[in-house]
C-alpha cells in the first residue's frame, strides 16, 4: 500500500442528521451524501441524552484531529435541541484539550432539502486549514 | 440515496417506537481519517458499507476509534500482539463504558443491533485480526510480514465484553475486509451482503405495530 485517500476534513454530525426521523427528505439534506461528496469524514454526536463519558471520547479524538492538520467543523440543526451537537457539554471538553471550536454550521428546517443541501456543501467546500498549515502535515 | 432510516431520531428505546434495525459500526467505516498512515481508501465514509446499510434500513451507530485515542493520527502500523498489553485494554474498556449505555438502550428496547467492524484489524477485527508475535522495537518491518488470522481484534473483545458483563446478549458481528492485506472490495461487499440476507426479517414486522413508514 502506498497511497493514502484520505481527506484531512472531518465534521462532527448529529445523530438526528446521520439517523434522521422518517418523512424528513423534504426538510433535511442528505447529510451523508454531502460529506461524501465534500470528502468528509464523520464523527457521529450521540442521541439527545446525558452521555458525558462519550463525549470526553469523542473530545479526545477531536483534539488529537485539531492538534495534527485535520480541518474540523461542526453542522447541527437550528432550533433542535442544543443543535443535536451537546455543544454546552462538548464545547468546555474541547476547551480543555486546548483547541479553538470547530467552525459551526447550523441548517435550518425552514428553507427546504434543497437549498440546504447547497448551502451545507458551500460551507463545507470553502473550509480547510490554511495553506501553510496544510503543507507543514500532509505529507 | 435517501434517507431510509425510520426511527423516530429522538433517545433510543422509548416504548412508543416499532423494533428499529441498528448498525454499529468502526469509526473508520464513517471515517478514513482515523486509519493508520496510508491506510485510508476513502476520503470519508467507506461508501459502499454506508450505502448497503442504508439501503436495508438501518441506523448507523459509529464507535469510538480506539488507536486513535491511544496512539494518536500518527501512529505506526501494528499488530494485535503489540496492542495485546493491560494499558490498552484498560482504555479500550474506558471506551467500552462510554458506548455501551447507547448500545444496552437500544438493546433493551428489543431493537435489532449488529456489528460492522473491520476485518484484520488488531483492534476492530471481528472475523479476523493481524498477527506477527515478533514484531516490536524500531519500526523497520519488511512489507506485508504480518500475518492475517482468525479471531476478534482487542477493542472488539473488550467491547463484547463490556456489554457480556451488563447482562447484554451477544451482537451479531461481521467485518469489512479493509485490513486483509490485498483489499478485495467486491469480495468485502458480497460477504457483507450475505451477512445482511441471514438477518431476521424487516423490522417492525414482529406483530409490535409501526408508525414506520
Amino acid at each position: 500500500m502506498s497511497s493514502d485517500a484520505r481527506g484531512w476534513r472531518i465534521a462532527l454530525i448529529p445523530d438526528a442528521l446521520i439517523n434522521p426521523p422518517a418523512r424528513a427528505d423534504a426538510v433535511l439534506p442528505d447529510v451523508l451524501l454531502v460529506l461524501e461528496a465534500s470528502g468528509y469524514g464523520v464523527l457521529q454526536l450521540p442521541p439527545p441524552g446525558e452521555y458525558g463519558p462519550l463525549l470526553a471520547v469523542i473530545a479526545d479524538q477531536v483534539a488529537e484531529y485539531a492538534h495534527h492538520g485535520y480541518a474540523v467543523v461542526a453542522v447541527g440543526v437550528r432550533g433542535s435541541s442544543a443543535d443535536g451537537l451537546h455543544w454546552r457539554r462538548l464545547a468546555p471538553l474541547l476547551r480543555k484539550r486546548g483547541m479553538a471550536l470547530p467552525p459551526r454550521h447550523l441548517i435550518r428546517t425552514d428553507l427546504g432539502a434543497a437549498a440546504e443541501q447547497q448551502r451545507l456543501a458551500r460551507f463545507l467546500s470553502d473550509y480547510d486549514l490554511p495553506a501553510e498549515e496544510q503543507r507543514h502535515w500532509r505529507v | 440515496m435517501t434517507h431510509q432510516d425510520s426511527g423516530s431520531g429522538s433517545t433510543p428505546g422509548t416504548q412508543q417506537e416499532a423494533r428499529r434495525k441498528v448498525a454499529l459500526v468502526a469509526n473508520c467505516l464513517l471515517n478514513q481519517n482515523a486509519k493508520v498512515c496510508q491506510g485510508a481508501h476513502y476520503a470519508g465514509a467507506v461508501t459502499p458499507v454506508v450505502e448497503l446499510l442504508r439501503e436495508r434500513g438501518y441506523r448507523l451507530q459509529q464507535l469510538p476509534c480506539p488507536e486513535l485515542a491511544f496512539a494518536g493520527v500518527r501512529r505506526w502500523w501494528a499488530v494485535y500482539e503489540q496492542y495485546d498489553t493491560p494499558a490498552y485494554r484498560t482504555h479500550c474498556r474506558r471506551l467500552a463504558q462510554a458506548i455501551a449505555p447507547l448500545i444496552e438502550q437500544y438493546l433493551r428496547a428489543g431493537d435489532e443491533v449488529i456489528l460492522i467492524g473491520l476485518d484484520g484489524s488488531p483492534s476492530t477485527g471481528v472475523r479476523f485480526t493481524s498477527s506477527n508475535p515478533d514484531w516490536g522495537g524500531r519500526p523497520n518491518r519488511p512489507q506485508d510480514d504480518w500475518q492475517i488470522v482468525p479471531g476478534r481484534g482487542i477493542w472488539i473483545e473488550e467491547l463484547e465484553a463490556e456489554l457480556a458483563r451488563r447482562g447484554l446478549p451477544p451482537v451479531p458481528a461481521t467485518g469489512w475486509g479493509l485490513d486483509m492485506g490485498r483489499f478485495d472490495k467486491a469480495g468485502a461487499r458480497r460477504d457483507l451482503e450475505n451477512f445482511l440476507n441471514e438477518r431476521p426479517g424487516p423490522a417492525g414486522t414482529d406483530g409490535e405495530g409501526s408508525s414506520r413508514s
